[in-house]
């Protein structure tokens, strides 16, 4: 990762419409954004459609950055992004299910699930078992480093709270792995 | 993970619990992290990013093309031979009903090279825009039973949904 001055460089030139910088913006990013688009999803494909859609994102809304922790707004444009196509998915398998006797779909191919992975992965599949909330805690903590203060502003949630959740949420996961 | 981050920790513990309680808790949440460590998640395919960089620099080339000078005038010239025709021929002609246009096809699509997952976002398009024509239909048709179940209600909040959540996807 480069240093806080290397960074503020690469942004500026982002924000002059520089592809380079942005390339470079993807290549130190876009690793860790990846991991934690799949450990949401366990899914590679739609980890690839997601990143693809959180960097074009990024190119929009860059102008809008207006200093503070870089990492802290990428990681929320990106888990704007994941909420939002989960509230999508939510709504689409609605419709669909509503008019299957219309359209004439099964409704095994709207009802496929975001979280079947694409390869055995123990832990992937033990973070499945944890509720949305605290799997989402924890697997933003992990990739976005961002600090725990950074994390509960973003949630809007008390610091307490943010560090009691991911708690238990760690402790349970590790009490999956070993059961 | 990085050592400021459990300095942090650290620190927010000895804040939020005692002492006791302090060591045991930030040993579950170090144990956590190393399940992370343990079974990292697969890494993006080199071909992903350099789609996304492709992608970027296509999207940053799009807007100087259209802020040409010739653009400018020739879509300037346009629109004062397109007002001064409206003027001529639309004075006398008879009030039409209104009609909203908006652009039909998502951006997203336009912009991805993946040919089988837009084939299904267009074929769910298209249901959608079958239902809202069988809704209007049936509402302009005079549905008693249709407008009573309050669908006129249904088909506004489906044009609004369709007009901001659905572009997005």
């Amino acid at each position: 990762m480069g240093t806080g001055a290397e960074l503020t460089q690469i942004i500026d030139g982002c924000k002059s419409g520089d592809a380079e910088c942005f390339a470079q913006v993807v290549d130190l990013y876009g690793p860790r954004c990846y991991g934690y688009f799949y450990r949401l999803t366990g899914d590679r494909d739609l980890s690839d459609e997601l990143l693809s859609e959180l960097f074009m994102k990024l190119v929009e809304k860059i102008a809008s950055y207006k200093g503070g922790s870089f990492e802290s707004w990428l990681f929320r444009i990106a888990s704007n992004i994941f909420h939002d196509h989960l509230r999508g998915r939510k709504r689409q398998k609605k419709l669909v299910e509503g008019r299957r006797a219309e359209l004439e779909l099964r409704p095994v191919e709207a009802a496929q699930s975001d979280l079947t992975p694409d390869k055995a992965d123990r832990l992937q599949t033990q973070l499945s078992r944890l509720d949305a909330d605290t799997r989402d805690l924890i697997v933003l903590r992990y990739y976005s480093e961002l600090s725990f203060k950074e994390i509960a502003e973003m949630r809007s949630e008390p610091l307490g709270t943010a560090l009691s959740k991911l708690h238990r949420g760690l402790k349970k996961l590790r009490e999956l792995m070993e059961g | 993970m990085r050592d400021r981050n459990y300095d942090e920790l650290r620190e927010l513990l000895t804040r939020f619990t005692d002492s006791s309680d302090a060591g045991s808790t930030e040993r579950d949440i170090r144990a956590g992290d190393s399940l992370f460590d343990m079974h990292p998640a697969p890494q993006a395919a080199p071909e992903t990013l350099a789609t996304i960089k492709r992608r970027i620099s296509v999207r940053l080339g799009m807007p100087r093309r259209h802020t040409h000078p010739l653009y400018r005038y020739v879509g300037a010239a346009a629109a004062v031979i397109a007002m001064a025709l409206i003027g001529f021929f639309g004075r006398s002609a008879p009030e039409q009903p209104r009609v909203s246009y908006a652009s039909l096809i998502p951006a997203a699509i336009w912009d991805s090279d993946d040919l089988v997952s837009d084939d299904a976002e267009l074929a769910y398009f298209r249901s959608e825009l079958r239902h809202i024509e069988t809704q209007m239909q049936a509402l302009e048709a005079g549905d008693g039973e249709l407008v009573a179940a309050g669908s006129l209600d249904e088909v506004e909040l489906e044009l609004i949904r369709i007009d901001t959540q659905f572009w997005k996807e």
